[in-house]
């Protein structure tokens, strides 16, 4: 079978009536700016290219995703969010905020295995690296020839992240590294990794002792093996750590200080990354009905079961806009409670609005297809979306997490 | 005026004064007062300008909008008060919407709180009238014992409108059905050749606009006073789960049950969106009602099943008419079945999302 490139995207495309797209051009005016985005996804965008990115294999992942974040650079729109200091177009968050509605109402790919690159990276380089680190490591990012990933879930450290052990030992100008992570995204396509490992295993708390560096992913010892979900793809891996040698130069900020810097940029997408998703689910939720006008729409109680969830997905689409509206009025004064009440909504109505959707289309639904990346939780394949709907359930604090933080941080409750 | 009004001021302007006139303690006593209402309560709400809230200015009210009012209505839930003022928000709308003298003079009554006003549900079944008199029943029409004016639902050759009726005119009788949420009561009003006064006939011109504007209003409320009610007795709930002990523990720190706690208090973050939301959506907005109806349904039912395990979560005492919990369980299951059910409200929002 031949295999899709990003270069077999570009003859669905009629270049020959193309024009120069320049939406930064446009900041200051909504209406010009909104429109102009929309001009360049209607010109660059294929209508078919869900289909054609679900024959995509996995090995030519990377170069579909490529070519789309590469359209985007041409824009200017590559790194909406980026501030002027770090490269990005510097534009206005209510902007910013723009350009991810549009993306989302237009359906454009998700760019998720440059998640970390484009969000996580930047911003702890920039808090937290050193001028060396930010010149040598932000081109390849800019320019989309790099992907990152995060080393910081493992085994026995997954909802406890605090307890990792993978050891990194100086040794000279190096430090040497040994263990494993786990639920590394993209990991299998990563050029570097974020990684958190512990220097000092005799710190005083779990917290101590722990080190953020950046690992080469080509470096002699690493290990990836892509782990095959529940879902038949493989969006993350286990990344082994054999004797890994890490240049000291490598390590972002303090020895030590890796949990405190952890924390500070695990939050750096501020909402634009959940508000895309709800927004594309909501372009789904709309979708479903008109689809199913003469199917299980016709049915009364499965009606009645999906006007329910109008509701709940509405709610959650006013907590995020409510705090992307306080981000913008003031990122030091926004609710530090609100994205936990989102993802607790977020991900159980995730699941029972997928599931829903299985058990209404019957056994069109249990017909197995292969998903189709870059389209998130609204791939609009039943089965696949349920099954990948844990994903929110699951990762990024579980459940059971959010629910702890909510009772004893948030309530005050008493610690079990 | 609205826009100069610190909402956020404004209702912990309502949330204090209810905390010191209307305590938990009054709360359970009134249960079994066996009242329609209660009037000193009632009175002295009036005297804060409460029952003035949304009425226009020119006519001597506050002018304020529909957000306000779901302040007020939230509060209200809260503090699981026995005042009637669903009616007056509503009868506020209906008689400022007509063009009749003799029903708009009724409003100062409303502002100043004499008037206690039971409104029908705009799709309630009609009592038939000529015009002159009217005669028949209106059936379970809400906190009609309490009431001294009664807006009931007619049909006049054919036409929808509504009728305004002293409760103590000849012919009128009303009788009660007492309720389990005690704090508001249900009355089968029957008119036996009523006549109808001068200027009391309101045939609304504007049509079924005016019925989906009460519609909505009366929806914002009720999920309004539901949201209350459901943030009011977490609150009390996780309070008593702080101080309880069992096995040497305070039960707060059981996993298992603070869990629970913890996805109420995420479900009425978001309910409370919804109502914010959907109060403060223009009156002219085609949105309007799909948004209060779709709010009203889920915020009505959240907190409804945030009540009941709340009776669980407390345990033996929760049983007990000692405690609060069951006020709040039993209002919200009436706030779930009043301006429709929640089968009836979604099929209604899933007609509407198709026609948009």
């Amino acid at each position: 079978m031949m295999t899709q490139t990003s270069e077999a995207l570009a003859p669905a495309i009629d270049r020959t009536a193309a024009r120069t797209f320049d939406p930064l051009s446009k900041v200051g005016d909504e209406q010009a700016f909104r429109q102009e985005i929309r001009d360049w996804l209607a010109a660059v965008l294929p209508a078919d290219w869900r289909k054609q990115w679900q024959q995509t294999r996995e090995s030519d992942l990377r170069g579909v995703m490529t070519w789309w974040l590469e359209e985007r650079r041409k824009v200017g729109l590559a790194t909406p969010h980026w501030p002027k200091a770090w490269g990005g177009p510097g534009i206005s968050f209510a902007y910013q905020i723009m350009v991810y509605e549009e993306l989302s109402r237009a359906d454009a790919p998700e760019l998720d295995i440059f998640t970390i690159s484009l969000f996580h990276t930047p911003a702890t380089l920039f808090e937290h690296g050193t001028q060396d680190q930010i010149d040598r490591y932000l081109g390849g990012i800019t320019q989309g020839t790099d992907i990152w990933c995060q080393g910081f879930s493992e085994p026995g450290a997954g909802s406890d992240l605090a307890s990792l052990r993978t050891a990194a030992i100086r040794d000279g100008d190096d430090y040497i590294v040994n263990g494993q992570k786990i639920w590394s995204s993209s990991s299998m396509h990563a050029d570097y990794c974020l990684l958190l490992a512990r220097t000092d295993p005799n710190g005083k708390r779990k917290h101590d002792g722990i080190s953020y560096f950046i690992m080469d992913m080509k470096s002699p010892g690493i290990t990836v093996r892509p782990i095959r979900q529940i879902t038949g793809e493989s969006e993350f891996a286990e990344v082994f750590m054999d004797d890994v040698r890490i240049p000291a130069k490598n390590l972002i900020g303090a020895e030590g200080n890796g949990w405190n810097i952890a924390q500070s940029t695990l939050s750096t997408e501020r909402g634009l990354l959940i508000f895309g998703s709800t927004e594309r689910l909501a372009r789904s939720f709309a979708l479903d009905r008109v689809d199913a006008k003469d199917s299980w729409m016709r049915d009364v109680g499965l009606r009645r079961e999906y006007a329910g969830f109008y509701a709940e997905l509405q709610a959650i689409r006013l907590m995020v806009r409510r705090l992307l509206a306080e981000l913008e009025a003031n990122p030091e004064k926004a609710s530090p409670t609100l994205p936990t009440f989102i993802k607790l909504n977020w991900g159980p109505f995730l699941q029972s609005y997928s599931e829903f959707l299985v058990r209404a289309e019957g056994l069109e639904a249990q017909k197995w297809q292969p998903s189709i990346p870059g389209t998130g939780h609204s791939s609009r394949l039943r089965f696949n979306d349920f099954l990948k709907s844990y994903g929110w359930t699951v990762a990024g604090g579980s459940n059971e997490i959010m629910r702890n933080i909510i009772s004893e941080r948030i309530l005050a409750m008493p610690r079990g | 005026m609205s826009d100069e009004f610190d909402l956020d001021v404004l209702a912990e302007s309502f949330s204090e004064f209810l905390e010191g006139e209307w305590p938990k303690e009054k709360a359970i006593a009134y249960e079994r007062s066996d009242q329609s209402y209660d009037a000193d309560l009632w009175s002295a709400m009036a005297g804060l300008g409460w029952t003035a809230l949304t009425a226009p200015e020119a006519e001597g009210g506050l002018g304020l909008g529909t957000a306000a009012a779901a302040h007020l209505h939230a509060a209200l839930g809260a503090a699981v008060t026995p005042t009637p003022m669903l009616g007056t928000l509503l009868a506020t709308t209906l008689l400022g919407a007509t063009g009749a003298e003799g029903a708009r003079g009724l409003l100062a009554g409303i502002i100043d709180g004499s008037l206690r006003v039971a409104v029908a549900e705009p799709n309630a079944v009609p009592v038939q009238t000529d015009g002159k008199t009217i005669s028949g029943t209106a059936r379970d029409l809400l906190d009609a014992p309490g009431a001294n004016l009664l807006l009931v639902r007619i049909a006049l050759a054919g036409q929808p409108g509504w009728v305004a009726i002293d409760a103590d005119a000849p012919g009128v009788s009303i009788h009660r059905y007492t309720l389990a949420d005690t704090t508001r009561s249900l009355g089968d009003v029957t008119l036996d050749n009523v006549q109808i006064g001068e200027g009391r006939l309101i045939r609304p011109t504007a049509g079924a606009a005016l019925d989906d504007l009460l519609t909505r209003q009366a929806c914002v409320a009720i999920a309004a006073d539901s949201l209350g009610g459901g943030e009011a007795v977490l609150k009390i709930t996780i309070e008593y789960m702080k101080v309880r002990e069992q096995f040497g523990r305070l039960i707060g720190s059981f996993q298992a049950l603070k869990h629970r706690v913890a996805d109420h208090h995420a479900a009425l973050v978001g309910a409370r969106e919804l109502v914010l939301n959907a109060a403060t959506i223009p009156d002219d907005d085609d949105g309007a009602l799909l948004a209060a109806l779709s709010t009203k349904a889920h915020v009505a039912a959240v907190t409804a099943d945030i009540a009941r395990d709340c009776i669980q979560l407390h345990g033996g005492v929760g049983f007990t008419s000692e405690f609060s919990p069951h006020l709040y369980l039993k209002r919200a299951k009436l706030n779930e079945a009043l301006y429709g059910t929640r089968t009836a409200i979604l099929d209604r929002v899933a007609d509407m999302l198709e026609a948009a």
